[in-house]
């Protein structure tokens, strides 16, 4: 299994780290993460929904000078847990090609132990996450 | 009509007025655990259910000796008076209580509005940990007049006694919101326990701040549905979070005498072989 070269750096990071490490990372993520682009905030309807997350979260996708794939996600500032996971995959992801995206397998994230920071009800809506973005990723590189 | 129990709630002024009080110890628990630290109340401590609250092995709560532990860890004495707050309409904040109520801490209380009005009100928030002198804390034994059990549910079927389910109407309904080939978590088996009505814990909290719905309309929201106070009443929900929030409300808002919150909920019910389902 080859996973995009940032993608695995993160993961490879996540896995050496503490408990209290992982946490404060995911804080970082979170309070990195950008809001929605201005030209996006009206385009509620075309954002992809994540029903598996107790959160509101949405999604949207367009493709970059180079033919990648780049997220915007919107999700609340109450929710860091959700942004720090999410902002994970948009680090990770963002730039790559269809095919590098869907070829993320939904357990990617086991080497990173996240379990002992996050509970499994969140690691679930984080996968939920990720198949989203696959299914936005689809659409956009059909238009 | 005013609450039954009003001293079991208080609200962001009161919180205020007593952030250097000895006696009061405030705490955050939140549905999302990161939210303490990107800001807090001046001195607040944190429990979180998942980390701080359950047992590490089993499907259990932490043991009245851990308990103990993390109690004299947050400075708590067995008469200082413990304020709980969060977010998502104090879910969590109500766990907690429950959970120390479990425990035998008499003196808890709910910020009424939780992180929601705190923040309306643009009252500080700061990231600065405090940290307490420990203290010598002695738990009770576990009060098992307030949680619920799976023998207890059955017990309750066949008596024909009020059940509660606080879940989502789609929950409920036992319609699943998900996608092909994306794993479900929770249950095997979608629906509600049989004679189970449905109140959706939101309906007892006023959407715009968060805050409990007065006496008079909590009363009315039960009592139409036939959740009256004579009835021994059994509240759950998915794994018990939404569920000890409603348990609060009829405890302590409308004073019910007997009332449980069962935390197996439907994750143990969806899943439990041979347990009867209704849809």
């Amino acid at each position: 299994m080859t996973l995009p070269a940032k993608l695995q750096e993160i993961v490879d990071d996540f896995a050496s780290m503490s408990r209290e490490e992982k946490l404060e990372t995911l804080i970082a993520y979170a309070e990195s993460m950008p809001d929605l682009p201005e030209r996006f905030k009206n385009e509620r309807e075309k954002m992809e929904p994540v029903p598996e997350c107790m959160t509101p979260v949405f999604i949207i996708a367009e493709k970059d000078a180079n033919g990648g794939i780049v997220f915007h996600l919107d999700i609340p500032k109450q929710s860091p847990t959700v942004r720090g996971l999410a902002s994970i995959l948009t680090n990770g992801l963002n730039g790559c090609t269809l095919e590098e995206i869907l070829s993320v397998p939904a357990d990617f994230y086991m080497p990173m132990n996240l379990q002992e920071a996050v509970s499994q009800q969140r690691l679930n809506g984080f996968i939920g996450v990720l198949a989203h973005m696959k299914q936005v990723a689809v659409k956009v590189s059909a238009e | 009509m005013s609450y039954a129990h009003p001293e079991y709630l208080v609200d962001t002024e009161w919180v205020t007025n007593h952030l250097n009080d000895p006696n009061v110890r405030i705490i955050e628990s939140d549905e999302d655990p990161l939210l303490y630290s990107i800001g807090h109340i001046p001195g607040a401590v944190q429990v979180d259910w998942f980390s701080t609250l359950q047992h590490p092995l089993r499907r259990d709560f932490l043991t009245k000796e851990t308990f103990e532990e993390v109690a004299s860890k947050l400075g708590i004495t067995n008469d200082t008076t413990v304020v709980f707050y969060g977010d998502k309409s104090n879910w969590f904040a109500c766990y907690a209580l429950w959970l120390f109520q479990y425990y035998g801490h008499q003196n808890v209380k709910i910020m009424n509005g939780g992180r929601t009005k705190w923040e309306q009100e643009n009252r500080p928030l700061v990231k600065e940990v405090p940290s307490y002198p420990a203290t010598t804390y002695k738990a009770k034994t576990a009060d098992k007049s307030i949680r619920a059990f799976r023998d207890d549910i059955f017990k309750q079927m066949e008596a024909k006694k009020p059940l509660v389910d606080v879940r989502s109407p789609k929950e409920y309904s036992g319609e699943l919101t998900h996608m092909p080939n994306y794993p479900q978590e929770g249950a095997t088996r979608g629906g509600h326990i049989p004679g189970a009505v449905s109140i959706p814990w939101a309906q007892a909290v006023n959407e715009a701040d968060s805050t409990f719905k007065s006496a008079e309309e909590l009363k009315a929201l039960y009592e139409s549905r036939n959740v009256k106070p004579d009835g021994e009443i059994i509240a759950y929900c998915r794994i018990g979070e939404r569920s000890s929030l409603t348990w609060f409300v009829l405890k302590y808002l409308l004073g019910y005498p007997t009332v449980k919150n069962y935390d197996g909920s439907w994750t143990e019910w969806g899943n439990l072989v041979d347990a009867p389902i209704e849809k």
